[in-house]
């Protein structure tokens, strides 16, 4: 997928997506991560062929989104935003439906569309109608659907939003599944531990552009090195526990009287080494904690502001 | 080619089933569908029938059989609203963007949901004749000339469905759809539906001469009272092919258009 100055302006003057350049090479996950209204949704709309873009130029496995609109549509998958699936159809009636609409036949498109309901394990629901649905089972029919003509490129439009944690790990696996496969994902998404999760690249966008982009791991690099944070015991030594903690790495600044905190250049490796170094001082520990910056930091540092949802991207990576 | 047209077939085919499935999930649609235009004909057959002993009143062999055919119309564009109706609920609940992302034809999505306007009209038709037969409606006219008035009937369905799905696109709004309703009976009542044209007020008359729906309906009472002074079949023919024809281009357009302009 390649994406070079896209622009989409709508009437009364609001640019939703602004010079846009992306490169999204095949058989990766590309996380598009952003708040609302940051043009996430007007760019896949754009790359699905659902919208014309007002300038620039985008190609998805090769072919031009507006003069190939559809060698295009042959070649994706898409779940939009909200699963819009007609709540009077049945589970299987609307894979049926999407066979026929990518031009299977009959025995084929039913053979597709059980194998799809396994897949998802929808088996046992395809005959009830989808308004019966909970909310993870919409959202998996909804992908089933995008997966019915064995798509190239997969385009997912916060395929997890309003599901609980169990219905979001069980489309994730789906989703690594996929891409195990092959099948190139275009992911948006407004929660960081979803980015986090999923993408092997992170495209941060604000304001219509594209303000970062990298893996996660590079882009949290870019923000600083994790903390080691260790709460000592309450009768502990402070003084001394930042002397022993100072040889490990450079000591940061703690407001908490009973916590020394050290940059941790190697992430959870540090951590023995802490510990030794305050075992071998005769420092009591109470707790060791590495703090590694978020992509939330990675969004702040580059727009100033934090994402929806923030909180959801755990920043703790170890503790002992 | 072939391949090409068979291909989009299946999508026409497809996307007919499921509209016409749907239809009858939804009791709301049913109602204004299958029972309203059988309520009218109860109070017209009922309120009116003195009407038959007017001196301008044409000979038949039933009442209930001449007006029948005003509820056919009467079911043709209840069908092609409420076609008009499933497509906007379509366009505002997101359902129509999975389709238009569909590697199909545009021109498909719009015949595949004017298949099932077609069945559904068929259907409608089968049924009215049928319970108006059962209360001592008759057709000399015969099988074939309820056949032939519900053809009529159902490919007026089709006109007037292009038409509501034209509106359907340019607004993609459910409730505009929904207020559209009154205007059904006003092309209803604007077209000899239930009386003679002669019988009309002069200006209603006039009126009715413009209205294609006019020619429908006395075709279709042609047809089944076996009485051309009735009206004539072939002019009804070319109404309801016409008004489908130019109503479905219209349609296409309507798609078209906001392709071009999204």
């Amino acid at each position: 997928m390649s994406v070079r100055g896209l622009e989409r302006a709508f009437k009364g003057g609001i640019t939703a997506v602004d010079g846009l350049d992306l490169e999204v090479p095949e058989g990766e996950i590309y996380g598009f991560l952003g708040p609302n209204g940051a043009g996430k949704t007007t760019t896949v709309r754009i790359l699905v062929t659902l919208l014309k873009p007002t300038a620039g130029e985008a190609r998805v496995a090769g072919y031009d989104v507006v003069t190939e609109a559809d060698a295009v549509r042959r070649t994706i998958g898409v779940a939009l935003q909200e699963a819009a699936i007609d709540p009077l159809m049945t589970g299987r009636e609307l894979l049926l439906m999407q066979g026929a609409l990518h031009g299977m036949r009959g025995g084929q498109a039913r053979k597709r569309a059980t194998e799809l309901l396994d897949r998802v394990g929808l088996t046992d629901a395809s005959g009830r109608r989808v308004g019966q649905y909970s909310g993870g089972m919409r959202r998996r029919l909804d992908l089933a659907m995008a997966l019915v003509h064995r798509p190239k490129v997969l385009f997912l439009d916060e395929p997890t939003t309003g599901l609980d944690p169990t219905s979001r790990s069980a489309l994730w696996r789906e989703v690594r599944g996929l891409n195990d496969d092959g099948t190139t994902v275009f992911l948006t998404t407004q929660y960081l531990e979803e980015a986090e999760q999923l993408a092997d690249r992170v495209g941060i966008i604000a304001g219509g552009s594209l303000v970062a982009e990298g893996t996660p791991a590079e882009l949290k690099a870019r923000v600083g090195e994790p903390t080691l944070h260790v709460d000592l015991a309450a009768d502990a030594d402070v003084a001394a526990a930042r002397r022993a903690l100072s040889a490990v790495g450079p000591l940061v600044d703690c407001a908490d009287d009973t916590r020394v905190a050290i940059r941790a250049a190697r992430g959870k490796a540090t951590v023995p080494l802490a510990i030794r170094a305050l075992d071998d001082a005769g420092i009591a520990v109470e707790s060791v904690e590495v703090e590694s910056p978020t992509l939330d930091d990675v969004f702040a540092a580059v727009t100033g502001s934090t994402l929806e949802g923030a909180g959801r991207g755990s920043s703790a990576e170890g503790q002992a | 080619m072939i391949v090409g047209v068979a291909r989009e077939s299946r999508v026409v085919a497809a996307l007919g089933r499921r509209s016409l499935s749907v239809q009858f999930r939804r009791a709301q649609l049913l109602m204004p569908t299958f029972v309203l235009p059988l309520l009218l004909l109860a109070v017209i057959a009922s309120g009116t029938s003195a009407g038959r002993d007017l001196r301008e009143f044409p000979e038949v062999s039933s009442y209930l059989g001449f007006v029948v055919a005003g509820t056919l119309l009467q079911g043709a564009l209840l069908a092609g609203l409420t076609g008009g109706i499933a497509l906007a609920s379509d366009i505002e609940g997101g359902f129509f963007d999975r389709l238009l992302t569909a590697p199909v034809r545009r021109s498909s999505l719009v015949l595949g949901r004017l298949a099932g306007i077609l069945g559904l009209a068929a259907l409608q038709m089968a049924w009215f004749l049928l319970v108006a037969l059962l209360f001592g409606a008759s057709y000399p006219g015969g099988v074939l000339g309820a056949l032939g008035a519900g053809a009529l009937a159902a490919i007026t369905a089709v006109g007037i469905g292009g038409l509501a799905i034209a509106i359907a696109i340019r607004t993609g709004s459910m409730s505009l759809m929904q207020s559209i309703f009154p205007f059904v009976f006003v092309l209803l009542f604007t077209a000899p539906a239930f009386f003679p044209r002669d019988l009309l007020t002069p200006t209603l008359h006039d009126i009715a001469a413009y209205n294609p729906l006019t020619y429908v309906v006395e075709g279709a009472r042609g047809l089944l009272q076996d009485d051309t002074s009735l009206g004539d079949p072939l002019l009804g023919l070319a109404a309801a092919v016409g008004l489908a024809v130019v109503m479905t281009a219209l349609a296409i357009l309507a798609l078209r258009d906001r392709a071009r302009r999204a």
